[in-house]
């Protein structure tokens, strides 16, 4: 199914913070958005996700029409974030907050999807008892992903998984990553970390004050002289 | 020591009840951040609904506990998706007087349908008491402490094990993660001011079977509980429960002082609130976060 955002426009009381912002993500593919601090790339998640007003401006999931529904319907409709700096229950347990991703889940396959992720990421087993607030910044960015994903995502939205994170640590989330992906889940990665965001993805969009102004294959953008300045500061 | 002993007992009997009072309010403030002034109105209605039941129905009140709970429950969740949702993230002033407003509406429609004369409910047990190593326990006192304990059990277990519960504490921590995963706030908050409403309720049902029925009765337990849960550590079950038996036991105690302050002979059940004031001021000072609770919420 491909997501397509159109002309959204979306802000804070009267601050106008993004201007027709239109941006797809095709069946399967995994699309970086880029952009410098304050350019408005979380609150776009956030306007997806319904958590931010929309002004104006579509969001298309297959068929359906998600702009204008509340969190939990977008939820229920396979769109799902990661949202920046983890925002993880810290009082609760690694294992409740996996719980709380399969909140809107009624089936009775969450058992098994907790073995699934804990598979996936098997640090987490060793830590499943304890409560989230204690973990490392890795161990809770573990924790956030495998919480979006016990909500069964088609689309997942990742906003800044690198941040604060070290290179290792890093890589081997992008290979968790990779594997979400190998199981059918599109994804949508913003991004302060352009020059693995950009090898990462197959198409990416630069984010400038609100506005797309740059997109294309990832690789093209990669070699692209603004970017590399911008950017990668090259 | 006998005496030392059936102040202890007296104190633990009277404190269950303050801990269930204390209890509905510490949640709601928890979760919400939300002092809900009209708490005491709650405990009153719940109150003078087993009243009408006992007067009614020859219903005892120990059977109109759940009953009560349920029904308040139900307006409280009513109330809070019809009024109290417009001002959750307003200053706390909204919430103050909205919720003080509310109080005032109940107690007024109670005067007119009970009127302000005293009322209350002779049970068959009510004066009865048995002794044990010389200390004298009423039944009545006991069977409500006990029905106490038991809510302030279940509580505890229903938030930390069903998945309600889980999705209020995790609405407590972080509201927009909450919505992140789907949970509709505004129906766990509606469930979170009807549980405050419901155990309010509860406790008023279980009052009066040691206390006289009056349309403002619930003032002096709002104020009871505030200071209780202010006392045990706001947001908790744990802290609404020790602080209720801290909170009793203290002003069992105080009942044997008499001072003079000011010319003011003080003695007896004068004194009780004053020191549990006082014990409050120092637990403040010396423990701001209260008796157990946490340092952070
Ligand atoms: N809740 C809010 N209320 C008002 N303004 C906000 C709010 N959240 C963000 N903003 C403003 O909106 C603009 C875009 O912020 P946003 O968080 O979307 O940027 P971002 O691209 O995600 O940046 P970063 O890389 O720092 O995460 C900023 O100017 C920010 O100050
Ligand atoms: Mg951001």
């Amino acid at each position: 199914m491909s997501f397509a955002v159109t002309n959204l426009s979306a802000g804070y009381g009267d601050t106008r913070i993004l201007w027709d912002v239109s941006l797809e993500v095709g069946d399967g593919e995994i699309v970086a958005l880029i952009g410098s601090n304050g350019a408005g790339k979380s609150t776009l998640l956030g306007a997806i996700s319904g958590l931010v007003d929309l002004w104006s401006g579509s969001v298309r999931f297959g068929e359906r029409e998600l702009a204008g529904l509340p969190p939990d319907q977008i939820v229920s409709a396979g769109v799902v974030q990661v949202p920046q700096g983890r925002r993880l229950f810290g009082s609760l347990t690694v294992r409740e907050n996996l719980l709380m991703g399969a909140y809107l889940r009624t089936d009775s396959e969450v058992e098994a999807d907790l073995e699934h992720v804990l598979g996936l990421l098997p640090r987490l087993r060793e830590r499943y008892g304890y409560l989230a607030g204690r973990l490392s910044g890795g161990e809770q960015q573990m924790v956030a992903i495998a919480r979006g994903l016990m909500a069964r995502p088609k689309i997942l939205l990742i906003d800044e998984m690198s941040l604060g994170l070290a290179p290792l640590l890093v890589d081997q989330l992008l290979e968790i990553m990779q594997q979400i992906h190998a199981t059918g889940v599109a994804i949508c990665m913003v991004e302060q970390d352009v020059q693995t965001a950009l090898e990462f993805a197959q198409r990416a969009y630069v984010l400038e004050t609100g506005r797309i102004t740059l997109s294309g294959p990832a690789h093209a953008l990669l070699d692209d002289p603004s970017v590399k300045k911008a950017y990668l500061g090259v | 020591m006998q005496l030392f002993l059936q102040n202890l007992v007296n104190g633990i009997l009277s404190g269950g009840i303050l801990a269930l009072v204390a209890l509905g309010f510490s949640l709601v403030y928890g979760i919400m951040n939300i002092i809900n002034l009209a708490h005491g109105a709650y405990i009153m209605l719940g109150a003078y609904l087993a009243w009408q039941l006992f007067t009614s129905f020859h219903v005892d009140p120990m059977l109109s506990v759940p009953l009560a709970f349920v029904v308040l429950f139900a307006f409280g969740y009513v109330v809070q998706r019809t009024v109290i949702n417009r001002v959750v993230r307003a200053p706390v002033l909204a919430t103050f007087l909205l919720t003080f407003a509310l109080s005032l509406v109940f107690v007024t429609i109670a005067l007119f349908i009970w009127t302000g004369d005293t009322r209350g409910v002779q049970t068959s047990y009510a004066g009865a008491n048995f002794t044990l190593a010389g200390v004298t326990v009423p039944w009545a006192k006991l069977l409500t402490l006990v029905v106490a304990l038991v809510i302030t059990g279940l509580l505890y277990l229903w938030l930390h094990r069903s998945k309600t519960g889980r999705a209020i504490r995790a609405t407590s921590m972080d509201v927009g993660a909450a919505q992140m995963v789907g949970v509709r706030v505004a129906h766990v908050y509606g469930i979170t001011y009807g549980l405050g409403a419901g155990l309010a309720g509860a406790a008023g049902a279980l009052l009066t079977l040691s206390y006289p029925l009056t349309p403002t009765m619930g003032d002096p337990f709002l104020i009871k509980g505030f200071v209780v849960c202010v006392l045990g550590g706001l947001g908790s079950v744990e802290g609404a429960l020790v602080g209720g038996l801290v909170y009793g036991i203290i002003s069992s105690f105080a009942t044997q002082f008499d001072v003079t302050i000011l010319g003011q002979h003080l003695s007896g059940t004068g004194l009780q609130d004053v020191v549990a004031l006082i014990v409050l001021l120092l637990v403040l000072i010396v423990r701001p976060r209260g008796l157990v609770g946490r340092a952070t919420a």
